[in-house]
């Protein structure tokens, strides 16, 4: 177990006044098993009316409308998690099936489809999802570079693949439509890590009752360095800020994330 | 409870504007096609003059078919019926399909007009209907506003059409009496000082014709407009 | 009675109909044009028993495809008992991720229902679709009826016809029972609508108003309506008859510009009324439509009333082999599709097409259901001042207020074309009233 503060900071910068601006945040760690918020302090600029709620995939999210014509939209969560990775968070099977099924980001193509093909002989002998997924997590980490603006945030995970580069959503998305041809539910996370920096992203796939958090970027198992802010399908379902606006121009966003230990 | 937003106010608005420009056109039109039977010069000129129209027509014929029929000329009847058309069929629920109808009907009217041996004379039909319609909005649309709000656009675009064509002036006093009777029933924000204006204009002599069609247009302050709306 | 006595006002009645822009919308190389549709004056008819009998049936059909959505984005105690293959939920088009979790008003997801029957040579019913997100159609009868009565007095003065243009009644009661508080409003996509002439019908009938998407807008947690003076008005409930896609740029689409920003987050909250609810899709696919009458046994533990067509998932082996070794007698659907499109008759195809065809159905198994071609009984139209028979079906509209309600009418559509099984609108077929007679 261990105590960490948290700050994330989120600033969209627009060319030109962006007015009528409907926002929704998903930049608020969870509540769960493993992990509690404590001092959570949030901030968002410039005046606005938002109210919160808790969507279809247990994230929080803050949501609401800006009239006024801004050309920075920004947002500052602070606090305090005390995460626990000793314990677990468990679901019936029959209630994550959605997670079982390729997304549009996660549909493989042949590139894909070759890279699994590769692994079937070993797949084939094993039983257990979480061996299987930490086989195909191992096989990843060795076959791809980490490399940062090759890929966007709308790159598919047969997209990655081809291009044989990324950074952690396409890690991400690589291995949940691995996962999901091998059947097994699996789904995105968007988090903070130790550090300074921007968000990561790594996955959880269900074995044995329980979500178990991998990280293929780095080819191990999630410890209580990781601050999970939100959960789905694929990083779609995890989109930090959402928004429509009229105007606004060219956009250009900065995040800014700095997690220690206390 | 009647509640009408903005978006409707305005279509109600050019609904009555547009069914007094079909009306009074065609009106005028046979009056001017009628003087042209005895004349032999290209009387048409002045009548495109006159509604500040581009003369783009060939000959005393094809300024017949194309000023009335001609769904691609955007000065024609026609294009001015269909303009009250897309404003009538998005209103169904304010108006009723009983009012509704007539400029239904006018539209179908118009095409068999078009297609006629004696188009002039079925032109006739499409002035019954919009009479027609006129009356139900009069007679069945309950909401004080919405039948306020399309009656002050027609009286608007008579005004317009009478000091175009230098109606006589009795008529167009007449005309600015009802408008002033209409606006304040609408709801709609106006320039109050531009109606003044305006009524004084219309006494004094000579008419400045072009002072007032440039005041009516600008009578409801479109800023304003847009304030009360969003 | 006498049909030549029914037929001698055809064209007045039509007429009438033109007066009142009784009108759907088509797209045709892209531009939009407005179609007068169709009315033959010969009516379906329908007795009382027999009707009875539908309405049965329709009830117990449309209430356990409500049970069915609820326990989907809810318990999933279906697919946990084995009943329903997951498969056929999340890979389905309709199944909405973001509806997980979500109850609406009421506990109703499918407020309107438009159910699609026929009925063979033998007389028995057959159901062949569901549809449960925005069905379109009732106006068209209603509309039609009110015309008729004018052109054939002594028809409705000798029999008993149940008067179908209680629908506004219906629906308003139905709107009515989920308001959560303010006014009730139609939300269409706009005047190029296909649907535009009922969107518009249905608001003057049921004194709703009819909107589009800017002039609704949430604040607070509140939907509201911006009247002409700037004044806010909240709305309880919403009769969209936009897809869900568009609904909500916050929540589905983003690119949709017809919808309202965040109107799913306060529906999600309770605070207005969404008919009908966005997910409905999950149970009126065509994957889906196979497993209903388990359903019905499933949640509400009854036989069920109303039979679908014979159908084959080529997604079970036993069903794929019969499907290969019937292929000329049957019917196949892509279950992505609709309006009469992605349908295929297997007696119809080449050799070649058949073959390419099979591949197809081989590779993507979880795509196509299979049909009998059912001898339909057909029905007579007036066409050209002869009587002929023509196929048709009978859209029913189930009503979901605080009770299920059945409209004692319905939408029968036929195929102008005599070679054509395909009756939808938008491939030219034509209208017909139908009347619920007592004997």
């Amino acid at each position: 177990m261990r105590k960490l503060r948290f700050q994330y900071h989120m600033q969209l910068n627009f060319e030109s006044p962006a007015r009528e601006h409907h926002f929704t945040l998903r930049c608020m760690p969870v509540q769960d098993e493993r992990q509690s918020i404590v001092k959570e302090q949030i901030a968002i600029y410039p005046k606005h009316y938002s109210s919160t709620q808790v969507d279809s995939f247990g994230n929080r999210c803050m949501y609401g409308t800006t009239k006024e014509e801004h050309t920075c939209f920004a947002v500052d969560v602070k606090g305090e998690a005390v995460v626990d990775h000793t314990r677990f968070i468990e679901a019936p099977s029959h209630k994550v099936g959605l997670y079982r099924y390729q997304t549009r980001l996660t549909e493989p193509g042949p590139y894909l489809n070759t890279f699994h093909e590769c692994m079937s002989v070993m797949l084939e002998q094993m039983n257990s999802p979480l061996k299987k997924a930490q086989l195909m997590m191992e096989f990843l980490y060795y076959s791809y570079r980490y490399t940062p603006g090759v890929t966007g945030v709308n790159t598919t995970a047969e997209e990655a693949c081809r291009l044989q580069a990324g950074v952690c959503q396409d890690y991400a998305h690589m291995m949940l439509s691995l996962c999901r041809k091998e059947k097994i539910p699996c789904r995105y996370v968007a988090g903070m890590m130790l550090g300074e920096g921007a968000t990561h992203a790594w996955i959880e796939v269900y074995a044995d009752g329980r979500w178990i958090p991998l990280d293929p970027t780095h080819n191990r198992a999630v410890d209580d360095t990781y601050i999970k802010i939100s959960a789905g399908r694929d990083a779609q379902d995890c989109t930090i800020n959402q928004g429509v606006f009229m105007g606004g121009g060219k956009q250009q966003q900065e995040i800014n994330v700095i997690v220690e230990e206390i | 409870m009647a509640i009408l937003s903005a978006e409707h106010s305005d279509q109600l608005y050019w609904l009555g504007r547009y069914s007094e420009r079909v009306y009074t056109t065609i009106k005028l039109f046979a009056q001017q096609f009628d003087d042209m039977l005895d004349l032999k010069t290209e009387e048409y000129e002045t009548f495109c003059e006159k509604q500040d129209i581009p003369n783009i027509y060939a000959s005393k014929e094809d300024f017949v078919r194309r000023y009335c029929f001609d769904e691609a000329d955007p000065n024609s009847i026609f294009s001015n019926l269909i303009r009250a058309y897309d404003n009538a069929v998005v209103l169904r629920e304010e108006i009723g399909s009983e009012t509704l109808c007539y400029i239904q009907l006018a539209v179908y009217d118009m095409n068999k007009a078009k297609n006629s041996e004696a188009p002039i004379l079925h032109l006739q039909k499409v002035m019954d209907n919009i009479v027609a319609f006129w009356g139900m909005v009069d007679d069945s649309i309950d909401s004080e506003c919405v039948r306020s709000l399309i009656k002050f656009g027609k009286r608007l675009e008579r005004i317009d059409l009478y000091v175009r064509m230098r109606i006589d002036r009795r008529e167009i006093k007449r005309e600015m009496k009802r408008l002033n009777l209409r606006i304040g029933r609408t709801g709609l924000k106006y320039n109050t000082t531009k109606l003044a204006h305006l009524n004084y204009l219309v006494e004094v002599t000579p008419m400045d014709y072009e002072l007032i069609l440039q005041e009516i247009e600008s009578l409801l302050d479109q800023e304003e407009k847009l304030a009360a709306g969003f | 009675m006498n049909t030549e006595e029914l037929c001698k006002y055809s064209d007045s009645v039509n007429e009438l109909l033109a007066r009142y822009g009784v009108k759907f919308g088509i797209y045709k190389n892209n531009t939009f044009k407005e179609q007068l549709f169709p009315f033959d004056m010969i009516p379906r008819v329908i007795h009382q028993k027999e009707f009875d009998y539908l309405e049965r049936g329709l009830k117990q059909r449309v209430t356990a495809l409500n049970a069915f959505i609820k326990d989907i984005y809810g318990d999933k105690k279906i697919i946990k008992d084995g009943v329903v293959p997951e498969e056929f939920v999340y890979s389905g088009s309709g199944y909405l991720a973001q509806c997980e979790g979500v109850m609406p008003p009421k506990g109703i997801y499918s407020h309107i229902a438009g159910i699609d029957l026929v009925q063979g040579k033998d007389g028995s019913w057959y159901v062949l679709e569901d549809n449960l997100r925005i069905p379109s159609g009732a106006s068209y009868p209603m509309i039609a009826r009110d015309l008729c009565r004018k052109g054939l007095p002594s028809a409705f003065e000798k029999y008993h016809i149940e008067d179908n243009r209680n629908y506004a009644k219906m629906l308003r009661r139905t709107m009515d029972n989920v308001n959560t508080g303010g006014h009730t409003v139609i939300l269409s996509p706009g005047r190029y609508n296909a649907a535009y002439f009922e969107h518009s019908y249905l608001a003057e009938q049921t004194g709703a108003h009819l909107v589009t998407g800017n002039e609704l807008v949430v604040e607070n947690d509140w939907l509201y309506f911006i009247d002409y003076s700037g004044k806010k008005e909240r709305v309880g409930a919403v009769y969209r008859r936009i897809s869900d896609e568009y609904l909500d740029p916050m929540n589905f689409n983003e690119e949709s510009v017809i919808g309202i920003p965040h109107i799913y987050d306060i529906y999600r909250k309770g605070n207005v009324a969404l008919l009908n609810a966005p997910g409905n899709g999950v149970a009126d696919d065509k994957g889906i439509y196979y497993f209903v009458p388990r359903m019905v046994t499933y949640y509400l533990g009854e036989e069920p009333i109303l039979q679908n067509a014979p159908t084959y998932l080529p997604y079970y082996e036993a069903d794929m082999q019969y499907v290969l070794e019937h292929f000329d007698s049957l019917v196949l659907k892509d279950v992505a599709e609709a309006g009469g499109y992605g349908v295929v008759f297997g007696s119809k195809m080449t050799k070649e097409e058949k073959e390419q065809f099979i591949a197809l159905l081989k590779k993507e198994p979880r795509r196509f259901i299979a049909q009998e071609v059912i001898d339909f009984r057909d029905i007579d139209i007036y066409e050209d001042g002869k009587i002929v028979p023509r196929k048709a079906d009978l859209r029913a509209f189930v009503l979901m207020a605080d009770e299920p309600l059945v409209w004692k009418s319905g939408l029968t559509r036929f195929s102008r074309n005599p070679d054509s099984f395909i009756v939808n609108s938008s491939q030219g077929g034509g209208f017909k009233d139908t009347w619920v007679m007592a004997e």
